[in-house]
Formats: C-alpha cells, sequence, structure tokens
C-alpha cells in the first residue's frame, strides 16, 4: 500500500512530459493551404506601416477561432459562400502585430481574391482602432493591373473603416457613401475593380472576427 | 520489498535539478541525433520520389551548366537555350528510346507581382505526348487540352490555389497579355507539378515568339543500357545531357558534407551529455558513500551496488532519449521546415522520415553509450570498503 503514492508520482510524471510537449506543439502555426503572407516582410512592413520598429507575425484560423460557427457568420457578413477557393476552415492566416518601440500600434493583414485573370492579394495597415492606414495590392493579373496598384488609387482607402460597408455592396456595386464614390482606375477591369472592393471587405471582416471583435488572441 | 528501481529512482529525486538538467542534455542530444537519421533516410526517398514523378528518366538540353538546369527543370525555372525541335526525332530513333517529349520552359516577367516584380513560368508541353509520361497525374477537375494549339492552359493545385483558378476560368501570360483558358486543375501531388502551369507547346511557342524548345524528356525502355544511352546522346552537337541518376549523386554528395558535419555536432553533443550523465551519478555516488557503506555491512556484494549504480544510469538515459525521440517525432514538420530553408534544393514530400526501428536505433545508441559512460561510477561505487565509506564525512 504504501508504494502507491510513489508510484503514482511516477506515472505523472511519464504523463505530463508528452502532455508538455502537446501543448507547447499546439501553439505553434499550422501549414496548410496557401496563405496570404507578405512577399518580404522585413522590407514591406516598414512601407506599409510608416513608424513600425519591429512586427511580430502570428498565425490565426477560423478553426481555432470559432470554427463552423464562426466561419457562417463571416460568409453572412460577405453575402459570398466561399472565403476564398481552396480556402479551408483550417487555413493560417498571418497577421502582423506592429509595434513602435514596446507599444504595439496596429496591424497588417492580406486575403486572397478571385480576380477576372488571377488571384489578387489585398493587404492593409490598420490602426489599433481598426481603421485603414495603408491599403496596398501585392499582385494582381491582368491588362491594367498597374492601375489598380497605383499608389494613388490606394489613397481612396485610407481611413476606411468596416463600418463604410454599411452603406455600400461590393458585390452589386451599389451604395452610398465614401466607397461608393472611389473612382475605377481601370473602367476595362471593372471584375477587379469590385474584387478589390470585396478583398478589402473580406479583410476588414477577418480582421474584425480575429482581433477587434474576436479579442487578441 | 522495494526495487532496485524504486530505489535508483528515489536517488535521483533526490537532487531533482541536477537529474532535470541531465536529462535535458540527453534529450536534446537524442533529438539532434534521431532527426539527422531521420533526414538521413527522409531526404534520399524524397528525392527519389521526385525523380520517379519526373516520368523520364534523361533530359537533354542546350549546353549550360547540368547542374542549374536540373534545378531549374526540378523547380519550375526557365531553361537556359534553345534546341532545334527536330532532335527529338532523332533521338526517338534510338533503339533503348521507348518515348520521348518536347518541353519549352518560359518565363515572363510580371511587373505586378510585389514591389519590384516577379517571374511567371509556364511549361510548354506537347499533349501528344508529354500526359502519357506522366499517367500518374489526376485531374481534380476539367483534363488536359483539347488540341496542340489551343489557348488553354492546365494548373497544378498550388499553381490554380495562387491564383484562385477554377475550370473555365481566364488566366493571362503577363508581358504578353494574352489570355489563356483554365481546362484543368491537378490533383495535389506533393511534387514540382503543383506550382505548374501548363500550356500546349505550339501555343507557348507562339506566345513566345520562338519555334524552338528548351527540353527533351527521354523515357529509356525498361531494359536499355543507360550509361550507353547517355554516352551515344552526348556525342550529339551542343547538347547536354541531364540524367537524373547523375543528379541524384551529385546533390547527395553535396548534401553528404553537410550531414557529415551535423553528424559530428551531433555526436559532440551526445559525448557531452554523457559526460553530464557520468558526472551526476558519481556526485550522486560520492554523496551516498556511508549509505553505500551501510548497504554493504548488511551484505549487499559489490555487484549490486554496481547494478544500482548503473540502473539510476540506465533510467536517466532511458528517460531523456525516450522523451527526446518523441519530441523529434512530434516536431518532424518543424524540423522539416527548417531543414527546407537552409537548403539550397530540397525535394517535395517529407525531409525527416522518423520510423519506429529509426527510434529504436537511436534508443539503442544513446543506451549504449549511457550505459558505457556509467560504468566508471558505478565500478567506483562498487569497489567502496563498507567501513572506510561509513566514517567518511
Amino acid at each position: 500500500m504504501r508504494r502507491k503514492p510513489h508510484d503514482t508520482r511516477i506515472g505523472m510524471l511519464l504523463a505530463l512530459v508528452p502532455a508538455l510537449l502537446l501543448v507547447v506543439l499546439a501553439a505553434l502555426p499550422a501549414f496548410g493551404a496557401v496563405g496570404c503572407d507578405l512577399n518580404d516582410a522585413d522590407r514591406d512592413v516598414p512601407r506599409l506601416f510608416p513608424g513600425a520598429t519591429r512586427y511580430q507575425s502570428i498565425y490565426v484560423s477560423i478553426q481555432k477561432k470559432g470554427g463552423a460557427a464562426l466561419q457562417h457568420r463571416i460568409e453572412g457578413r460577405l453575402g459570398e459562400r466561399h472565403l476564398a477557393l481552396y480556402a479551408p476552415i483550417d487555413v493560417p492566416y498571418t497577421i502582423y502585430e506592429i509595434y513602435s518601440g514596446p507599444k504595439k500600434v496596429g496591424y497588417i493583414h492580406g486575403v486572397n481574391q478571385k480576380g477576372q485573370f488571377g488571384g489578387i492579394q489585398v493587404f492593409i495597415a490598420q490602426d489599433l482602432s481598426g481603421k485603414v492606414k495603408t491599403f496596398y495590392i501585392q499582385k494582381m493579373t491582368g491588362p491594367a493591373a498597374a492601375k489598380m496598384r497605383d499608389p494613388r488609387f490606394a489613397k481612396h482607402f485610407v481611413g476606411v473603416t468596416l463600418k463604410d460597408f454599411d452603406s455600400y455592396d461590393p458585390i452589386t456595386g451599389k451604395g452610398t457613401g465614401r466607397l461608393a464614390h472611389v473612382p475605377n482606375p481601370a473602367p476595362e477591369m471593372e471584375t477587379d475593380f469590385f474584387g478589390v472592393l470585396r478583398g478589402l471587405k473580406k479583410n476588414l471582416v477577418l480582421m474584425d472576427a480575429f482581433i477587434f471583435s474576436g479579442g487578441n488572441p | 520489498m522495494i526495487s532496485k528501481f524504486q530505489i535508483a529512482y528515489k536517488s535521483l529525486l533526490r537532487k531533482k535539478v541536477r537529474t532535470l538538467l541531465t536529462v535535458v542534455g540527453i534529450t536534446l542530444s537524442s533529438l539532434v541525433l534521431v532527426s539527422l537519421f531521420g533526414f538521413n533516410q527522409g531526404y534520399e526517398k524524397a528525392l527519389n520520389h521526385d525523380i520517379d514523378n519526373m516520368g523520364y528518366q534523361i533530359m537533354v538540353m542546350a549546353k549550360g551548366c547540368p547542374y542549374e538546369a536540373a534545378t531549374l527543370m526540378l523547380q519550375g525555372g526557365k531553361g537556359l537555350r534553345y534546341m532545334d525541335p527536330g532532335m527529338v526525332r532523332d533521338i526517338a530513333k534510338r533503339p533503348e528510346v521507348q518515348a520521348t517529349t518536347p518541353i519549352l520552359m518560359q518565363a515572363f516577367f510580371d511587373p505586378n507581382k510585389g514591389e519590384s516584380g516577379g517571374i511567371a513560368g509556364y511549361f510548354g508541353v506537347d499533349p501528344s505526348s508529354y500526359p502519357a509520361m506522366k499517367p500518374f497525374l489526376r485531374f481534380r477537375k476539367g483534363s488536359w487540352f483539347v488540341s496542340d494549339t489551343a489557348r488553354e492552359v492546365v494548373m497544378g493545385y498550388e499553381a490554380a490555389e495562387l491564383e484562385q483558378r477554377e475550370v473555365g476560368d481566364m488566366t493571362m501570360v503577363p508581358e504578353k497579355n494574352v489570355p489563356l483558358k483554365v481546362v484543368g486543375i491537378l490533383e495535389r501531388t506533393g511534387t514540382q507539378d503543383d506550382g505548374t502551369i501548363f500550356v500546349p507547346l505550339k501555343t507557348l511557342q507562339q506566345i513566345a515568339g520562338t519555334d524552338k524548345i528548351t527540353t527533351i524528356g527521354i523515357k529509356a525502355k525498361k531494359d536499355a543500357d543507360l550509361v550507353r544511352l547517355e554516352n551515344e546522346l552526348y556525342q550529339l552537337p551542343d547538347v547536354q545531357v541531364v540524367s537524373f541518376s547523375q543528379v541524384k549523386q551529385t546533390i547527395m554528395k553535396l548534401i553528404g558534407t553537410a550531414r557529415v558535419m551535423v553528424l559530428s555536432i551531433a555526436l559532440i553533443a551526445v559525448f557531452i551529455a554523457m559526460v553530464g550523465v557520468a558526472n551526476t551519478v558519481l556526485m550522486s555516488v560520492y554523496e551516498r558513500k556511508q549509505e553505500i557503506g551501510i548497504l554493504k555491512t548488511m551484505g549487499a556484494m559489490p555487484h549490486d551496488i554496481f547494478v544500482l549504480v548503473w540502473t539510476e544510469t540506465l533510467m536517466l538515459c532511458a528517460g531523456g532519449s525516450v522523451v527526446g525521440i518523441m519530441a523529434a517525432m512530434l516536431c518532424n514538420g518543424i524540423t522539416d521546415l527548417f531543414i527546407r530553408r537552409l537548403l539550397p534544393y530540397a525535394p517535395s514530400g517529407g525531409l525527416v522520415a522518423i520510423d519506429f526501428r529509426l527510434a529504436l536505433y537511436t534508443l539503442g545508441i544513446i543506451l549504449v553509450v549511457g550505459l558505457l559512460s556509467g560504468l566508471y561510477p558505478a565500478w567506483q561505487a562498487g569497489r567502496m570498503r563498507p567501513l572506510e565509506s561509513i566514517r567518511s564525512e
């Protein structure tokens, strides 16, 4: 009978080691389908978020943040059935937390959006209130893609918040407010113009679900 | 009655921090050792898989550096120089050759990729010969091109994922602004085909403004003498012959140097860990001099004391190496990613393959080396004189 506490301790010790290992591994990012990362984060972060002194990449998935229920809510807010082609629920989204000295000052996040001739990668830099500081199309394919990637076009989105999409639907292209007045720089690429706006909304909705309403991971 | 294992376990628990640090040392060294063995096994397997999935054993291309050419080919890059397509017919006539396929690898500059633009690569293939060489390619949706001049593309899974394309969508060749229709998306293969965009050869030649090719893929007959065929192909003017068995040998040689270096580091780590084990057990023996003396006066033989101390060594090594091996198995994916970042060329598929056999092998090595390092402390403990030990401070 005296052996029992001793045996229990050995058992606990043996059980603890793999358990600790699993906890550590669970905290590490999962690598699955293609996400949307900055091509060169060390170079891109200071350009997209002036004043940033360092950044930290965190990985969030809809699976971890709320599962199928969250996915349905996000799809409902976007009015689209699929968040992105080939994007399973556990696809890891990379969020760059931006710091100025020791203080966190904002985020950078990108999404893949279907365009007319290829994938569009829409990135936004947001301050801590969720307002867009910088808008950047990292990749786009098409004869007039350069016009969409022009910094003058990007400036139209500075200061945009998710609230701006309450009065504007990027699927129908109908609505009021500042987004309704954003001019299409390449009228021959109307599908891509609305693709960019849908990508922007998707980005804002995901950031709202992951960070601003969903709590900081 | 209390067993030797229980006594050894209790002795180790007396100095918890010291024991923990020793176990951590063994854990780390076993982790490195088993991961290295896993890499040894996994890299070659992955490379073989990549080469088998090429569908052809030999490539002929215009003269240039064969290794650069092979790497470009494996990674889907731009060919170095062009070749006359008439050469395909000449090669196909050879008795050792079962089939040939002409390929044009072409890269176009896409200014709208990232800040300073990027390269978009296309793989021009002959619809009548290329699919037959790769019968293992399966379509997720759609099929191969309807004709050899069709303005169509077939996309590898990851290419379709990145470009957000479905069958029926349009895609555009940058620089040339030529629209092409997506007619097929391949299932994931785990090879370089996943990131490839296939275009009918003639279509790509038309877009690129050339009637040449960059490569000829050659599938030899099963009983063909590959060395002889390679030597014959070398006689052709201005061509470079790349045999995948040669490529494999060269890559393995390059990797071999790195492997020897890492193996040396792993062995040093194991050696340091074992010195730590010897030190821990020896300290524990000296601290228990009186206790050992009492055991001996009660009738314990030198052999019993020897076994008791050796059991401590065994427990330290077994505990540390089991945890290390488990950690290596669980962290397999992370190790894989880390190695991929370091290597100039890494084949697709798992680079670190740790199986049960390898785990047992590593455990055996650590236990044998550990027990050897425990010999001296155990011997010291066994030869202690009882009365001297009891009297000692």
